[in-house]
Order: structure tokens, then C-alpha cells, then sequence
């Protein structure tokens, strides 16, 4: 749950509580003053009533206002009397409903005689103002919790969104990148510290990769003219008639190890430069043409192995990438199309707009699936091999946001380009 | 042909020198910047090979400098960098090729010949070794006057092995030679091997001498000097 989801749903809770038992509170409270007040005002008029009674001698006096309404009557003639308060409802002719009373009843007595007297005061204004005032105070109320919930929500929204921000971009954040990373300001201290902080960290951690990175590609540069150095008086030294076969032997073992660091070498420099995005100028590239041209240098060995090649080309297929690499990519697919098929085995290429799958008959992989495209992996122990030309694949096909993947069906080694969501 | 050599690491210079000599080239070499412009001022080059970063300078002005005078030997830069841009610069502004070092004596040598092919025969020469007879543009080979039909890569590896015949080449060396730089070894001496094997079928085949011979661990030798007429 996200904090200011948690945090509106708590203070939600607790206000709606606190304000729901606040208003029923009030509104005992308030009906029990105002009954209170009825009371004490029906009292005051009985004692006045028997100050009239005892000092006048008039019979029923009827009012046309009802809350002056006093009704006597002879006790004897009442059968139940009801004594002190109590609520009744009289009809109003005038606004022609029922209209809440609440009567007083009392005996007095005049000349010896036992008189039931019942005197009225009306509810209704009171009741009225009761839910009026009770009306006006939920709405109020409820108006306060909207309005403060949309104020808390919307502040919060403003103050986190630098945070969601900060999080997104740390999530998406690239050491490799070569935009600049940067973090938007925010008037709250502690996310503007929080990415301060941040800054200066992902700063740190750049340069000191930016830094490593520099070191290991100089050093490679800097491997490059003694290992020229070698391999040419290795060369000249193969050449020498004066050797005997043990000294030959041992030459050629030492020559073919440097030349495989050359080669290991120039292929890390390669890699390192895909990496750095040292190849940025990207054009159409046709991959049938680049396939077909690549099937044509290696025709001598298709034939040789005997392959059958099974062309699907879909027309007007276009990538958009760097010739260079592009060779590249296609060249190392299909090389290794080749060099792991069976005699007389399947070579088949599907171009089709979003994806490219170079297939090739073969027996199932040893290794893991996921770990074929990592570096210096290789299934078989052939000290030859460097184990980099899957790695190289990979590594263009991140710069181009192309999905490679490997899968192995029908005994067919499948590797497809997805390029549906290249740049 | 007469070739200046302009590389700094004298080591490595030693080495291009001694291999181009025993092929019959005389050479010339220089460590810096300066001592290049003053030979290039005053002598006459064939070919100069040219490595691009020099302690005083850098090789590309060397090149740019030659092609302002009328002089047009061939031109063959050797560099550490391996980038695209310098390869691509280094070719506009007029070398033939480029290579990047680590690279194998016997390329160097194999590019030396084409250019001395080019500038001798602007291309169009018969080729004779023995009973081998090649004409280089239209990519024909004939033994014994018999034409051999030998696909595009046989006949790369064919001119390989005869411009660096007598020689041991290496099976990275030619690997290199015939696929470029970034091809996982392995799968290249399969590949080299396939290739060696049709190319001499089809020279035998057509009744010439065996001349390429296999050198244990190390690679192949198109090897003449067991033959007469060499």
C-alpha cells in the first residue's frame, strides 16, 4: 500500500469516528437541553395557571393557539389521568398535519374540588431547529473532512511526487547510460536531501566505473604493441630453417597461445566499444541482403557439410542499425549456424518483419539455456574457442533493444532477433 | 620494391623489416615523426607502411603529406586503435589498407603484394608459379594451362599462400585473412581446414604438384622449394 493511500485511509477512519460520535453526542445533548428548557417553561405556566385559578373564577379558557391551550377538567370526570409530562400529537387545522405537543398534567385544587388541569407547549419549532442545527452541522462537518482530505491528499501528491520520481528514474538507472543522471527538486527537505544524497552517490559509483573501465580498456590498447611484438618475431622465428622439430613445436604452442590472446584481446575491445555506444551512426540495413552475403562466403563449407539452407524472407524487411555491427550480429549467427550443424543437417532463416530466427540442426546443449550468452561460456573445451561471439551477439542487440533469445525445439538450435521494440 | 617503414616500436619494426627483406624488398625504417617527413621529402617509396601514433606526431598527417606531392607509393597504416572512424579517415585520405595491431607478418606481406601488383600491372598480370598460372582480375586459375574453377575464397587462399610462398602460415593467420578480425577461432579452423582441403583436390586433380603442405600444429607452407623450377 502506498503511504499516502495508508495515510488518507487512516485519517479517514479516525475523523468519520470521531465526528460520527461528536454529532450524536451533540444531538442527545441538544434535545436534552432543549427538553429541559420545555420543562422548565410548562412549569412556570402551571404555577401561573394556579395563581389564575386560584385568583379568578373562570372556567375553560380555549385559546386559538394551542400552546396557550389550557384544558380543566373535574378529576372524578378523568378516568386515568396522566400526571406530569408527557408527548402528544394534535392536529394543526391550519397546516392541516399532526403537530407534536408535549403536555403538562396537574390536579389543583379550587373550592375543595379536584380539578385536572392539562396546559401544551409545541414541539415542532423546537424539533425544527433540533434537525436544523443538526443538518447545518453534518454538512459543515462533512464539508471540513472533504475539503481537508482533498487539501492532505493533493499536498502529499505534490511533496511525493519527487519521491515516485526519484524512484523511477534510480530504478531505470543505467551505469552504462550516457545521459546525464539527474533528479528533480523538491520543496520538502528530506526528498530533496534523500536525492542530494543520491546524486552524489550514483556520481561516485560513475566515476569510479567510468574510471575502471578506462584502465581495463587502456591496459587492453596498451597489450596490443607488445603482443604485435611477439607474435611478429614468433612469425619470423616459424620461418627459421634451423630448428629442430622439439624447438618448433614449442614455438608454434607459444604462437598460437599469443594469438589467442590477440584475438581475446581485440574481441574485449570490441565488446567494450559496443558497450561505450562507440558506433552511433545507424542507417537501413536489409538483413536478407546481409544473410544472403554472408551464406555466400561460407557456401563452400554448406556445401561441404552438406546443409540444406531453407530461406523464409519476408519482403522489405529493414533494420535500422549500424552496418558495421550489423555484419557483425549476422555473421556470428550464422557462423555458428554452421560450424555446430550435423552433416546433412537444416540451416533455416526466417525474416519477418519484427523477428529473425536463424535455426540449425543439432543435439541438445549441455549447458544452461540462460547462460549462453554470457562471456566466456562455451560447451565444448576447445582451447580455440573464446566463448565470446554469443556475448557479442547479446551485447548488440542491447544497444539496439532487440530481444535475443535462444530455444531449443525439434531438434533444431533456434535463435531469434525480436526487434518489435527497437528504437 | 622499395618500402619505408614508419613504426616506433623498434622491436616490432625489426621484425616487419627482417620478413619483407627476405621477400626481396629493400626497406627502409624510421622510429619518428620528423625522420618520416625528411625521408619522404628526399626519397622515392614504392610503399610506405605507417603506424598512426608516432611519439612526435601522427602518422595520418604523414599520409595526407604524401598525397599533396606527386609521389603515389601505396600506403598501408598499422595501428594499436582499432576504431572505426581512424579506419574509415585513414582510407579517405588515401591509404590502401589498414591494420590493426596485433596483425600477422604474412598479411602485411599478402597487402604488399597486391599493391605492388597494382602499381606495377595496374592489376592485369599473369601470375606464374610453376605450372600455375593466375590472372589476377578475372579471378581465373589455370594448371598446366587447364583452367581450375576455384570459388571465391579458394582462390583468396590460393593468392595468400602464393604471396607468402615458402613461408609457414599460420591457421590464424590465414583465418584472419579470410574472414576478418572477429570470428571465434574455433569456428575458423574448421572452416580453414574445409577450404585447404577442396583448394588442393581440385589443384591435384588437374595433375599439379602438391605444393601445400601441412606444418604440424602451426599451420600450412605453399612450399616451392622442394620443386624445381622456383
Amino acid at each position: 500500500m502506498k503511504l499516502l493511500t495508508k495515510t488518507t485511509l487512516n485519517y479517514l477512519s479516525v475523523t468519520l469516528f470521531v465526528f460520527l460520535f461528536g454529532i450524536i453526542a451533540f444531538y442527545y445533548q441538544l434535545r436534552h437541553q432543549v427538553n429541559q428548557n420545555i420543562k422548565i417553561e410548562l412549569e412556570k405556566r402551571k404555577s401561573s395557571i394556579i395563581n389564575q385559578l386560584l385568583s379568578a373564577h373562570s372556567s375553560v379558557v380555549t385559546p386559538p393557539n394551542q400552546n396557550e391551550k389550557v384544558i380543566i377538567s373535574l378529576l372524578k370526570e378523568v378516568p386515568s389521568p396522566q400526571l406530569s409530562f408527557y408527548d402528544t400529537l394534535f392536529y394543526d387545522y391550519t397546516a392541516k398535519k399532526y403537530v407534536p405537543f408535549r403536555q403538562l398534567g396537574f390536579v389543583a385544587s379550587f373550592n375543595h374540588t379536584d380539578y385536572y388541569i392539562q396546559i401544551f407547549k409545541s414541539l415542532e419549532e423546537t424539533d425544527n431547529l433540533i434537525v436544523r442545527i443538526f443538518l447545518i452541522m453534518a454538512v459543515l462537518v462533512i464539508l471540513i473532512i472533504i475539503t481537508l482530505l482533498i487539501t492532505v491528499r493533493q499536498t502529499s501528491l505534490r511533496a511525493w511526487k519527487v519521491f515516485y520520481d526519484t524512484i523511477k528514474k534510480i530504478n531505470s538507472y543505467d551505469i552504462n547510460s550516457h545521459h546525464d543522471f539527474s533528479l528533480s527538486p523538491s520543496d520538502v527537505k528530506e526528498f530533496d536531501d534523500l536525492n542530494r544524497v543520491l546524486i552524489a552517490m550514483t556520481d561516485r559509483i560513475k566515476k569510479d566505473y567510468s574510471n575502471m573501465k578506462e584502465y581495463t580498456e587502456n591496459a587492453s590498447h596498451e597489450i596490443q604493441t607488445p603482443l604485435a611484438i611477439i607474435n611478429s618475431k614468433m612469425e619470423l622465428l616459424l620461418q627459421s630453417q634451423n630448428l629442430d622439430e622439439k624447438q618448433f613445436k614449442a614455438v608454434a604452442d607459444a604462437y598460437e597461445a599469443s594469438n589467442r590472446l590477440s584475438k581475446l584481446n581485440k574481441t574485449l575491445l570490441l565488446l567494450a566499444k559496443i558497450e561505450n555506444r562507440q558506433f552511433p551512426e545507424s542507417k537501413s540495413i536489409s538483413p536478407q541482403t546481409l544473410i544472403n552475403a554472408q551464406l555466400e562466403t561460407l557456401e563452400d563449407l554448406i556445401v561441404s557439410k552438406k546443409i540444406k539452407v531453407v530461406r523464409k524472407y519476408e519482403e522489405g524487411v529493414v533494420l535500422y542499425m549500424n552496418p558495421y555491427l550489423a555484419e557483425i550480429l549476422f555473421s556470428n549467427l550464422v557462423k555458428n549456424a554452421i560450424r555446430h550443424n550435423l552433416t546433412e543437417g537444416e540451416l533455416s532463416i526466417q525474416i519477418s518483419s519484427g523477428l529473425i530466427r536463424i535455426s540449425n540442426s543439432g543435439t541438445e546443449l549441455k549447458i544452461d539455456q540462460k547462460s549462453l550468452f554470457e562471456r566466456f561460456n562455451k560447451q565444448s573445451s576447445s582451447p580455440e574457442s573464446v566463448g565470446l561471439g554469443l556475448a557479442i551477439v547479446q551485447k548488440i542487440c542491447d544497444v539496439y533493444d532487440f530481444n535475443v533469445s535462444y530455444l531449443y525445439e525439434h531438434n533444431m538450435h533456434k535463435f531469434s532477433i525480436d526487434y518489435r521494440n527497437s528504437r | 620494391m622499395k618500402i619505408l617503414i614508419i613504426e616506433d616500436e623498434k622491436n616490432l619494426s625489426d621484425s616487419i623489416v627482417e620478413y619483407l627483406v627476405e621477400e626481396g624488398h629493400i626497406c627502409e625504417a624510421v622510429y619518428t615523426y620528423d625522420k618520416a617527413v625528411e625521408k619522404i621529402e628526399l626519397y622515392e617509396y614504392n610503399c610506405i607502411v605507417v603506424d598512426i601514433n608516432l611519439p612526435d606526431g601522427n602518422g595520418l598527417d604523414i599520409i595526407t603529406r604524401v598525397k599533396k606531392s606527386t609521389k603515389s607509393p601505396g600506403i598501408i597504416i598499422i595501428s594499436a586503435r582499432n576504431s572505426l572512424e581512424n579506419r574509415i579517415e585513414g582510407l579517405d585520405i588515401g591509404a590502401d589498407n589498414y591494420l590493426t595491431k596485433p596483425f600477422h607478418l604474412a598479411e602485411l606481406n599478402a597487402h604488399l603484394k597486391s599493391i605492388h601488383r597494382r602499381i606495377n600491372f595496374s592489376g592485369n598480370e599473369q601470375l606464374i608459379v610453376n605450372e600455375i598460372k593466375i590472372l589476377h582480375n578475372e579471378h581465373m586459375v589455370f594448371v598446366h594451362n587447364k583452367e581450375v574453377k576455384l570459388t571465391k575464397k579458394e582462390f583468396e587462399l590460393l593468392m595468400f599462400f602464393i604471396s607468402n610462398k615458402n613461408k609457414v602460415i599460420t591457421k590464424s593467420g590465414l583465418a584472419e585473412h579470410l574472414w576478418g578480425d572477429y570470428m571465434d577461432m574455433a569456428d575458423t579452423f574448421d572452416f580453414i581446414y574445409t577450404h585447404i582441403k577442396n583448394l588442393r583436390g581440385k589443384l591435384l586433380k588437374e595433375g599439379c604438384s602438391d605444393y601445400i603442405r601441412t606444418v604440424y600444429g602451426v599451420g600450412y607452407k605453399f612450399d616451392l622449394s622442394s620443386f624445381t623450377n622456383s
